[in-house]
């Protein structure tokens, strides 16, 4: 069945002009019709008289785009990990194709990686003395222009940077699929793909576990050495705090790592404390809460009921705003040690999007050795990855076939 | 000299090379980056010499993660079609 939506530039009302059709050079697998209304002239609404392209394609062009935000390599991240499995399957590298590829599909979703939109290769990089986080290493228009297309049920041949060559390969094929997710440095930095969203995410790791990520991450290398993890993170902290960090304001929901609170000096960065923040009034994104939503809760579960091995757990909720915005944010202070703690944990939150009882505490389990499995930072991942699903059945219900809409004569 | 233990670490050959590579590729860069960086650590020479470290350190620590947790070799699905090249070999030392 196929569906037709009209794109304009402006209102349907106004004038529209013949035009050249949308660039094909840039990869597309679509058919177009391009249509005109002889204007009345009269009171025409301003100077602009942008295209009316009506796109035809065939299929369900319902794909839900998800923006996350994240400094920790793309689309092999314990995050999409977790992400797709709530949808169930696992998510592969596309078959027969280049193996170095960084994209991620599995039944429900695709996931890609924004490194792909590398204007610039590794070489380019280093003669321009531009960084990988820069926007001018990054070709912003394509990216808007396929995860457009992408989003209204159009095919598209997708750049491959790879990573271990640091050069840009041949493209792949991307077709729609229902759920797609944009990941990345920048998934937020242009305003155009930011309105593509139907949801995003931030992952704001904070300057100590950042280097104690980086430590665990990279002391067993022959390279490295404490000095040179922390050169690295210090070369590159102007660039992240002047293009990246800021994307986080717009994020529907923000995921802050930091250390614990519970264990005094601590800097290993194994306990951690975790704060899920929830943007207010998104469509279809219902804050997850604690006991009441909207009042201030502080929670520590251990006691009569559970006992909690060191340094235990505590939870906090409550309102608050952020860069201006209004936020509900629930909180996480320390570790899961046992399955009841996990479970007992669970059968207190609210709104966590859950089609059974236990379902969290099951994600979890599955993804055992995966990092974060013992603590905020997983257990908010997998609630993410529900709110997700929720979102993407929420949208997905509320879409009904809609007719042709011609511009009226 | 990686051990191949059954289901842990690369099982085919072009993986091993590339697990090696990424090994050498962040020792390299990581002294160009500091001699990039005596002259100027504010420089952009330098940032980008650190970045390109940090790039290929993410690079090997994906490979292990998918290595190591998900026990998956990224050749897999290439060497079920091309089980003959030179990159697809196995060793079972």
């Amino acid at each position: 069945m196929a569906v037709c939506s009209a794109y304009t530039t402006q209102s349907l009302h106004s004038t529209c002009s013949i035009s050249t059709p949308a660039k094909t050079h840039l990869g597309f697998h679509q058919k177009q019709v391009v249509f005109y209304r002889r204007s009345s002239k009269r009171g025409g609404s301003g100077s602009s008289s942008g295209p009316c392209v009506i796109t035809c394609s065939a299929g369900d062009s319902q794909t839900v785009v998800i923006g996350l935000a994240a400094d920790s390599g793309c689309g092999k991240s314990t995050f999409m990990r977790r992400l797709t499995s709530v949808f169930g399957g696992a998510a592969e590298p596309p078959k027969g194709g280049n193996p170095d590829s960084n994209t991620l599909i599995s039944d429900m979703t695709t996931v890609i990686c924004l490194d792909d939109y590398h204007s610039l290769d590794r070489t380019g990089r280093k003669e321009k003395g531009v960084t990988a986080l820069d926007p001018r290493a990054n070709d912003f228009d394509l990216m808007y222009e396929q995860v457009k297309a992408i989003k209204s049920g159009v095919a598209v041949d997708k750049p491959i940077y790879n990573h271990v060559t640091g050069l840009l390969d041949p493209p792949e094929l991307i077709k729609p699929p229902k759920i797609l997710v944009i990941e990345g440095l920048h998934p937020m930095f242009d305003e155009r793909v930011r309105d593509l969203l139907d949801f995003s995410i931030y992952l704001d790791i904070s300057n100590e576990v950042k280097f104690a990520w980086k430590i665990q991450r990279d002391m067993a290398e022959r390279g490295h050495s404490l000095e040179s993890i922390r050169a690295s993170i210090e070369a590159r902290k102007p660039d992240f705090d002047a293009y990246i960090d800021p994307q986080k304001k717009y994020a529907d929901a923000v995921i802050e790592v930091l250390p614990t609170q519970l264990i005094p000096d601590d800097n290993e960065g194994k306990v951690l404390r975790v704060r899920l923040i929830m943007k207010e009034g998104v469509k279809h994104f219902s804050p997850v809460y604690l006991f009441d939503e909207g009042s201030t809760i502080s929670w520590i579960p251990c006691g009569r009921k559970l006992t909690c091995s060191y340094p235990g757990i505590k939870f906090h909720y409550g309102p608050d705003t952020y860069f201006g915005n209004e936020v509900s944010i629930l909180e996480m202070d320390g570790q899961f040690d046992r399955l009841d703690e996990l479970i007992y944990v669970e059968s207190h939150l609210s709104n966590i999007s859950t089609r059974f009882y236990g379902e969290v505490t099951q994600q979890m389990l599955k993804h055992a050795d995966f990092p974060g499995s013992n603590n905020g930072t997983g257990l908010f991942q997998t609630i993410v990855g529900l709110k997700i699903r929720d979102l993407y059945e929420q949208i997905t219900s509320s879409k009904t076939a809609a007719p042709l809409e011609a511009t009226k004569a | 000299m990686t051990i191949n233990a059954m289901g842990e670490g690369a099982k085919y050959k072009g993986t091993q090379m590339t697990e090696k590579q990424l090994s050498e590729m962040i020792e390299k860069k990581v002294t160009e980056a500091k001699q990039v960086c005596e002259g100027d650590e504010t420089s952009d020479e330098c940032k980008v010499a650190w970045d390109e470290v940090e790039e290929v350190s993410q690079d090997k620590a994906d490979l292990r993660l998918r290595l190591e947790v998900e026990k998956k070799d990224p050749l897999e699905s290439f060497c079920l079609e091309n089980p003959e090249t030179e990159e697809c070999r196995v060793y079972d030392d």
